[in-house]
């Protein structure tokens, strides 16, 4: 479904992401590791466009989608849930569940998906009036779960769901990503938690320093040697 | 007291106005962070269109508008596609100069058509007053007053209740994230600043009946529309019609009971303290 | 740094202009002349405003206020009171450099940022067109007459055409020096460290108040000194000429052009912009009143989209292309 060929992405001519392959099949999770500045969140904007790759290949579903545009991207269904959750502060739950399905394919149905969000949220439900400033960091990363499937996403693309969460809420999150994935959708997976991710992802690919230095079944990786090495950003 | 009662109603009237043309660069500064030192020049544009319909085809300028609102909206996108959209990311600080540049160009511009000497623009209901006990307000005031609110409470609708209005307001509070739901940010800022110079527009025909005008004047607009935007809050919708109304009383009650220089310093001495003490602005609550 | 002030000082360009300097003038004709003095001033101002506006980043509206101030007051305190016009130009000066340091002041204890500083620069200097239109002591809004230019020194009079020549040569060389000196001098290394990050800056414990203070009073009283010479060359302190807004905004747009915060780039920005201005303004003024500024703002619109440091670096790559073309020629 996903098909990364040799990615070269950086800032201001300053590669970050040197030579990244990876794919994902459709109905798959899979989980993408790293320590803090591996390049994670730089590959997952690459992959949303928000950047031009200095060089490699972006497929999706047998399309290049390399000079796609951001909006482009969303049209296809290609979908991200970012680092810091980044919902609209000043906005309501459900003007920001509203944004989620602005998106020319998601728009028309959004009455619809958005019952189908609530309902897998009903937390959200509770607060639809509220602004999403005030909601808790587990409230909050719920509604960019929710804005994200507002827009009827095929593959979702998420940026350290757990961070800075309580475990409770960890747990809860973890279990709305196996629920979606039982439903047919495919995930991206980027996390800084090793054992949870192994636990959850089919398959994993660890990012060290720009490069992708481990990947295979998660079991594999998890008995890689090298794994924990890298992770520790050694 | 008869004196006090006019000013107030003078001051209110003009307010509403001068909140009107803050509503357009607060919308912009929302959104791109430009904050448009030839915003008055295009207020001059529309006022010198409304002009040139006059002379050309004895129009109104209340009619006038059916053609201006669309033509300056059109130059506004243009402007902000072409000018002010590469700035935006780098070289920001460059966006003062390139602002003042553009002010000369359109001052001037102005002043090579239609030259120097203060112009009126006539309309029907330029003489006509409404006198309301001691009261006496000229009814192009009380049209201005009107349409102002009415236009800022549609705007505030628009904002609220519309596609269009949410991708404004999410480019504002987060433009990464805006992009990430698929919505253009580019595109969300072009017409913001295409609908706050279609804004000025109206504004202009609202400001003209009765008033000379001459092409030197966008500075002060532009100072005015400045003072109001910091005094309601950059993009506080409230906030900057208070502010507007603010500034309309300051001015008219500064030349009554202050002497001319006095008066004339006033706004500016209240925009100042605002500046430094409040740079967030009058009102604190966030209605983005 | 010393050295590399002294090898400017000994750069052939400096010769050059300072051959022209003697030999040209005299041959032009009034006119032009007249040109030339212009140019000169405006090179003085936009160098003096680099010193705040490039080198620190900070655009500064309020230098008309400082401009007017060495204009206006030193013309009114000849014909009001009676002082002399060399002692009007010191305390013209001073007040403009107190007003530089309070404004340096308040934007350093208010944290203003850049666009907060332009706002209210931007503010007080429409407050001082009202107040000097307003106060009949410098002139109200009919402006002020001096006497004719005798060229007596001591009275600082230069005798108009060549004297003032002379005298704007010899401001705007000062004034460019000034700017050679600064950036070579600990100075402007840290005027630009506060135009880039501000609180990086402040971080690291840069005295940021005492630089910020030192080129603002600098920059003030050498616009002031300006507006003083100008106003003497002009004979009538007109308000609307020397206290405007457009002042300000012309030496902004100039310093652009030709490159902000380089020793020479605001120089070369107005030697290039102002001599155009002014032949077009001779050859269309009636006609087409206004088509200079028009112009101007073209010029720097084109400039900042095209090449944003400005035009001297652009020709500075042009000659270092061209010259060691020269060299394997030879
Ligand atoms: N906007 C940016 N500009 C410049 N460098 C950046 C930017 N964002 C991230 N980086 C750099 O790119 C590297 C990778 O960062 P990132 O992709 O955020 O890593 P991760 O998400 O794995 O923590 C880091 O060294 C970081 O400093
Ligand atoms: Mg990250």
């Amino acid at each position: 479904m996903l098909e990364v060929d040799h990615l070269v992405t950086g800032y201001g001519g300053v590669p970050v992401l040197h030579d990244v392959s990876l794919t994902l099949n459709a109905g798959e999770i899979v989980g993408l590791l790293g320590a803090n500045n591996a390049g994670k969140t730089t590959l997952i904007n690459s992959l949303s466009g928000m950047y031009a790759p200095m060089s490699g290949r972006i497929r999706f579903e047998g399309h290049d989608v390399t000079a796609m545009t951001p909006k482009q991207r969303v049209e296809i269904g290609i979908i991200q849930v970012p680092e810091g959750r980044l919902v609209f502060p000043d906005m309501s739950v459900r003007e920001n569940l509203l944004l989620g399905g602005i998106n020319a394919r998601a728009r028309a149905h959004r009455p619809r998906t958005m019952d189908h969000v609530l309902e897998l949220f009903p937390r959200l439900k509770e607060r639809l009036g509220q602004n999403a400033g005030t909601l808790s960091g587990g409230e909050q990363q719920m509604l960019a779960i929710g804005r994200a499937l507002m827009a009827e996403a095929k593959l979702l693309m998420l940026d350290e769901p757990s961070l800075g969460l309580s475990p409770l809420f960890v747990q809860y999150i973890f279990g709305i990503i196996d629920r979606l994935h039982a439903e047919g959708l495919s995930i991206l997976l980027i996390e800084q938690n090793l054992n949870l991710t192994l636990r959850h992802a089919q398959r994993c690919y660890v990012l060290e320093r720009g490069k992708v230095a481990i990947e295979g079944a998660s079991d594999v990786v998890k008995d890689d040697p090298r794994t924990r090495r890298a992770y520790l950003g050694l | 007291m008869a004196e006090f009662l006019q000013a107030l109603a003078q001051g209110l009237l003009i307010g509403s106005t001068y909140g009107l043309l803050a509503l357009g660069m607060g919308l912009v500064y929302g959104v791109s962070g430009v904050v448009n030192f030839s915003h008055g020049d295009f207020i001059s544009l529309g006022m010198f269109l409304c002009l040139a319909l006059y002379s050309a085809f004895a129009l109104d300028p209340y009619i006038s508008l059916v053609i201006t609102v669309p033509l300056m909206t059109v130059i506004g996108g243009l402007v902000y596609w072409y000018l002010l959209r590469p700035m935006v990311g780098h070289q920001f600080l460059m966006v003062v100069q390139l602002t003042l540049g553009l002010s000369l160009v359109l001052q001037n511009g102005i002043l090579m058509v239609f030259g120097g000497q203060p112009a009126r623009t006539p309309s029907v209901v330029e003489s006509k007053l409404l006198i309301l006990g001691d009261v006496v307000v000229r009814v192009p005031h009380v049209i201005a007053f009107v349409v102002s609110f009415a236009m800022a409470i549609g705007l505030y609708i628009m904002l609220r209740s519309t596609d269009f209005g949410r991708s404004i307001r999410a480019v504002h509070q987060n433009a990464h994230s805006a992009a990430l739901m698929g919505i253009d940010v580019s595109r969300v800022q072009t017409l913001t600043f295409a609908l706050g110079i279609g804004i000025l527009a109206i504004a202009a025909a609202l400001l003209l009946p009765g008033t000379p005008i001459q092409p030197a004047q966008g500075l002060r607009y532009t100072v005015i529309t400045l003072i109001v935007v910091a005094l309601g809050g950059m993009t506080n919708f409230v906030g900057i019609m208070l502010g507007g109304l603010i500034i309309g009383l300051s001015e008219a009650y500064g030349t009554i009971y202050l002497s001319d220089t006095l008066g004339m310093l006033l706004p500016y001495g209240i925009f100042v303290l605002i500046m430094l003490f409040r740079p967030q602005g009058l009102t604190w609550s966030s209605s983005r | 740094m010393r050295q590399e002030f002294y090898k400017t000082l000994t750069s052939p360009v400096w010769l050059v202009i300072l051959v022209l300097a003697v030999v040209l003038p005299p041959l032009l004709p009034s006119y032009y002349l007249h040109i030339v003095i212009l140019a000169l001033v405006y090179v003085a101002l936009a160098s003096a405003w680099n010193i705040v506006g490039g080198m620190a980043g900070q655009i500064s509206l309020a230098h008309s206020l400082f401009i007017g101030t060495g204009a206006m007051l030193s013309t009114a305190l000849l014909l009001k009171l009676g002082v002399n016009m060399w002692l009007g130009l010191v305390i013209s000066a001073i007040i403009s450099g107190v007003m530089g340091a309070m404004i340096a002041w308040i934007d350093f204890r208010f944290q203003l940022g850049h666009l907060s500083f332009v706002l209210i620069t931007m503010a007080f200097a429409e407050m001082g067109t009202v107040i000097v239109e307003g106060w009949d002591f410098l002139g109200g809004a009919s402006g002020l007459l001096l006497p004719q230019d005798k060229g007596d020194f001591l009275a600082f009079q230069f005798g108009g055409g060549i004297g003032a020549f002379w005298v704007m040569l010899v401001l705007a060389i000062v004034s460019i020096l000034i700017n050679v000196a600064i950036l070579n001098a600990p100075l402007g290394y840290y005027l630009r460290t506060i135009r880039d990050n501000e609180n990086a800056a402040r971080a690291i414990g840069v005295n940021i108040l005492r630089y910020k203070i030192a080129a603002m009073v600098i920059s003030a009283m050498l616009s002031s000194v300006i507006g003083t010479a100008y106003v003497r060359y002009l004979t009538f302190a007109d308000p609307y000429l020397l206290v405007s807004p457009i002042i300000i905004i012309e030496v902004v747009l100039f310093a652009t052009v030709g490159g902000l915060g380089r020793a020479y780039g605001p120089a070369f920005g107005a030697l290039l912009l102002v001599p155009l201005g002014e032949i077009l303004r001779g050859k269309l003024g009636g006609t087409l009143p206004g088509l200079h500024y028009f112009i101007y703002g073209v010029v720097v619109i084109a400039v900042i989209l095209m090449s944003p440091r400005g035009l001297l670096p652009l020709f500075e790559k042009w000659f270092s292309r061209m010259r060691p073309k020269a060299a394997t020629s030879k």
